[in-house]
């Protein structure tokens, strides 16, 4: 395989971490008022393959955010104790936001390195056409 | 003369073996490896877009493999092209 096919295989791997990521982080925001719910983290890691040139990334298993649950006085709520509190979500919705623009982001820019390669490649392509 | 004779078939037995075809060592082998990798990474191709119609497998693989096969069939062209080209000149020589 040449250069250009491994770094669209590895443009590739990234694009499809970073959609991974925006995926748990859609999960975190939709479930920000689920009781006792915990937020998800996304942990990236490179794919140790044989040829040490072919450093492609991959999610690893999601890691639930250990910080304490708020306690949400609300007596009427059915899972509230008999002092009134349930624990809530430890989603912070100001992170999430953050989190996805950061994904949106890195996408992008594994978006143009994915365009670059093709651009590269045909550029030397057309080298052999003259 | 029958001495002569059987000498000639023995050296011909003998020289045998260096005119069999070695599959390692032909230059075409190259050219073969080549033309496999790139059928390869066609059906790769082919199967990725297939999965993606039928079973809405991830789009990042679609693309992926569909960018791979551009890649292969755009050098595949440009070489025959370019391969072509050179066999006209030699038919254009004037001999």
């Amino acid at each position: 395989m040449s250069d250009f096919s491994n770094a669209l295989s590895v443009s590739a791997s990234g694009l499809r971490a970073q959609a991974q990521r925006l995926q748990h982080v859609s999960e975190n925001i939709a479930n920000a008022d689920t009781p006792g719910y915990r937020r998800k983290m996304v942990r990236f890691e490179t794919v140790a393959a044989a040829d040490p040139a072919r450093g492609t990334v991959r999610t690893g298993a999601v890691q639930l955010d250990r910080s304490e649950l708020p306690q949400v006085h609300d007596p009427a709520h059915p899972l509230s104790g008999p002092d009134g509190y349930y624990d809530g979500s430890n989603v912070d919705l100001i992170v999430e936001i953050a989190d996805a623009r950061e994904a949106q982001r890195s996408y992008e820019a594994n978006l143009k390195m994915f365009e670059q390669a093709r651009q590269m490649s045909s550029g030397l392509m057309e080298l052999l056409r003259k | 003369m029958d001495i002569r004779a059987l000498m000639a078939s023995q050296s011909y037995e003998a020289s045998r073996p260096a005119t069999q075809p070695d599959p390692a060592a032909a230059p075409g082998s190259a050219f073969a490896n080549a033309a496999a990798d790139f059928a390869e990474t066609l059906k790769t191709g082919e199967t990725a877009a297939m999965e993606a119609m039928t079973t809405g497998a991830d789009p990042h693989a679609l693309v992926h493999a569909l960018a791979q096969t551009e890649l292969a069939v755009e050098t595949a062209v440009t070489v025959r092209d370019k391969v072509v080209e050179a066999y006209q000149e030699i038919l254009r020589m004037p001999v």
